[in-house]
């Protein structure tokens, strides 16, 4: 059973640190499209805010928050269906281990998913897999021998189109051999809220805000400025431009000059 | 009081989970901890030691790990009356066994790259609650279609994905512990007979031959006639089905269990 309800935007609503006191914010909105980074120290309770939001928290968790969809509480229905995945996630390692081609590994997905054989669709998640990764994907390779930035590239598209989890939690993603900014405008277009627990300037700047986490209570949620945004966009050029240097030495050519200046965005 | 029984196979990561939900649970609740192995195992102190709570170790030897446990329950919750939650650590040898009992709650720990999901026995299909543990090795598309399959082969598990170490879902773990039932009879139930032990093998015969087995089983079945069943310990072996195997391979002789001796 899928649940039929779509969100399209998810409210947090203060409760307490760990020290029992209560958090200093009126309310955490985040909408369908968005990107929104947690940071704070190990222990911090980025686990708990996460689970907070899986389980549609109504002041029954250890963090007393209440998660609003919608605007309205959830139901009990929403709240306790347990095939319903809210989060599905990203996380630090990447790698397949199923042997199989990555387009019946995908029909596979969708089967799993409960949806139609869709050719349309696999050919799509190919092909946005390859706006993110600098060496194609052909869609007969088997998905063991992928490479690191392929099989990235692969996830992440594999969780825009396929997942029907309206909920993105990226974990420090690995990011070796991938357009970052590329593969969160996917997420984004798709309609997903995207969730990112990072310290890394490409995808925290590619935010519009973030959630900083501190003794278990979220203690300030600080907008990501134009100067910050600009930032993000010069370190991006950066690995982008690394990404172009890697494919030159993969060929083996030789790389002599470097461009010290970040080109205009396009 | 509450029985929670994790069963997994070595390495699923149980004891990691275990870790953490005692961690979690500790300040709130009086816990006690045994821990069923094999052969060896240290677990118990080091928990008992890390945070402060009543362990014990129950190695079961000669006998079938997940028959001992079950034979041991009654006895770990006679002794801890006082106590709000017992978690027992299953060996996690055999996917036939695995003793949940009906009153309790039962977690399989399911390592998720430990292949399809359908090989596995009672271990999975009987388990409350289903922990997927190392989630973070594969891709979300795979821990899907993971997850599709384990609740094809048990429709009615929970589910929560686990990770050993960094502690991720054990909230939801200690959520499913809190809302499980109290056990209030003093009779517990095994949710499913566990397999046949009827032949001489099971009786410590190791010449594979049809005869040999046949005569170690009647043997076997003779000495069973005779000692009480009690597992009272007295012969100075963990249970009587041990017993007979040490008589019957010339390690012990028949009197040294008192009913025995008394009867004769």
């Amino acid at each position: 059973m899928i649940i039929k309800t779509e969100i399209k935007k998810i409210t947090i609503l203060p409760g307490v640190n760990k020290l029992g006191e209560k958090e200093n914010f009126e309310k955490i909105e985040i909408n369908k499209g968005e990107i929104v980074a947690i940071v704070g120290p190990t222990g911090a309770g980025k686990s708990q805010l996460l689970y907070d939001i899986e389980k549609l928290v109504q002041g029954d968790s250890k963090s007393k928050r209440v998660i609003l969809v919608n605007d309205k509480r959830a139901s009990k229905k929403l709240r306790f269906e347990p095939k319903r995945k809210l989060i599905a996630s990203l996380a630090q390692s990447m790698n397949f281990l199923t042997d199989i081609s990555v387009k019946d590994f995908l029909i596979l997905h969708l089967k799993a998913r409960g949806k139609k054989f869709d050719s349309e669709l696999i050919k799509e998640v190919i092909e946005e897999a390859n706006e993110i990764t600098g060496e194609p994907i052909l869609s007969g390779t088997n998905l063991l021998n992928l490479s690191g930035g392929q099989s990235r590239a692969l996830m992440i598209s594999d969780v825009a189109n396929i997942s029907t989890s309206p909920v993105i939690l990226i974990d420090e993603i690995e990011n070796a051999g991938i357009n970052k900014e590329k593969a969160m405008q996917i997420l984004v277009e798709e309609g997903k809220i995207v969730l990112i627990v990072t310290h890394d300037p490409v995808l925290t700047f590619n935010t519009d805000k973030r959630i900083v986490i501190k003794n278990g209570g979220i203690v300030k949620i600080l907008k990501t400025t134009l100067r910050e945004k600009g930032i993000g966009h010069y370190f991006n050029w950066v690995g982008n431009y690394g990404l172009e240097i890697r494919e030159k030495i993969r060929k083996g050519e030789k790389v002599e000059k470097v461009k010290l200046f970040c080109e205009s965005i396009k | 009081m509450k029985l929670v029984i994790f069963a997994g196979t070595p390495g699923s990561g149980k004891t990691s989970v275990i870790k953490y939900v005692i961690q979690e649970l500790k300040d709130d609740y009086s816990l006690f901890f045994a821990k069923f192995d094999c052969l060896k195992t240290e677990d118990e102190k080091f928990i008992a030691e890390r945070y402060g709570i009543p362990t014990m170790k129950k190695l079961a030897g000669e006998l079938c790990p997940d028959h001992y446990t079950a034979l041991e329950i009654p006895k770990i919750i006679k002794e801890n009356q006082d106590k709000d939650i017992i978690l027992l650590e299953t060996a996690g040898l055999c996917l036939r066994c695995s003793p949940y009992i009906k009153e309790g709650l039962g977690i399989n720990v399911l390592d998720v790259i430990s292949g399809s999901p359908d090989r596995y026995g009672p271990i999975l299909t009987e388990a409350d609650i289903v922990a997927i543990s190392k989630g973070d090795l594969i891709s979300q598309a795979e821990r899907e279609i993971f997850r599709t399959n384990v609740l094809r082969v048990n429709p009615k598990a929970k589910l929560a994905e686990v990770n050993g170490l960094t502690g991720e879902g054990t909230i939801d773990i200690v959520e499913f512990i809190k809302a499980s039932p109290e056990i209030k009879t003093e009779k517990l139930t095994l949710k499913h007979s566990m397999p046949s032990a009827i032949c001489g093998y099971c009786y410590g015969n190791k010449i594979i031959d049809e005869a040999a087995v046949r005569q170690r089983y009647l043997q076997g079945k003779e000495l069973k006639n005779l000692v009480p069943n009690l597992n009272c310990g007295k012969c100075g072996f963990k249970s009587c089905n041990e017993f007979i195997r040490a008589v019957l391979d010339g390690k012990a002789k028949k009197e040294q269990c008192p009913f025995i001796k008394k009867n004769n």
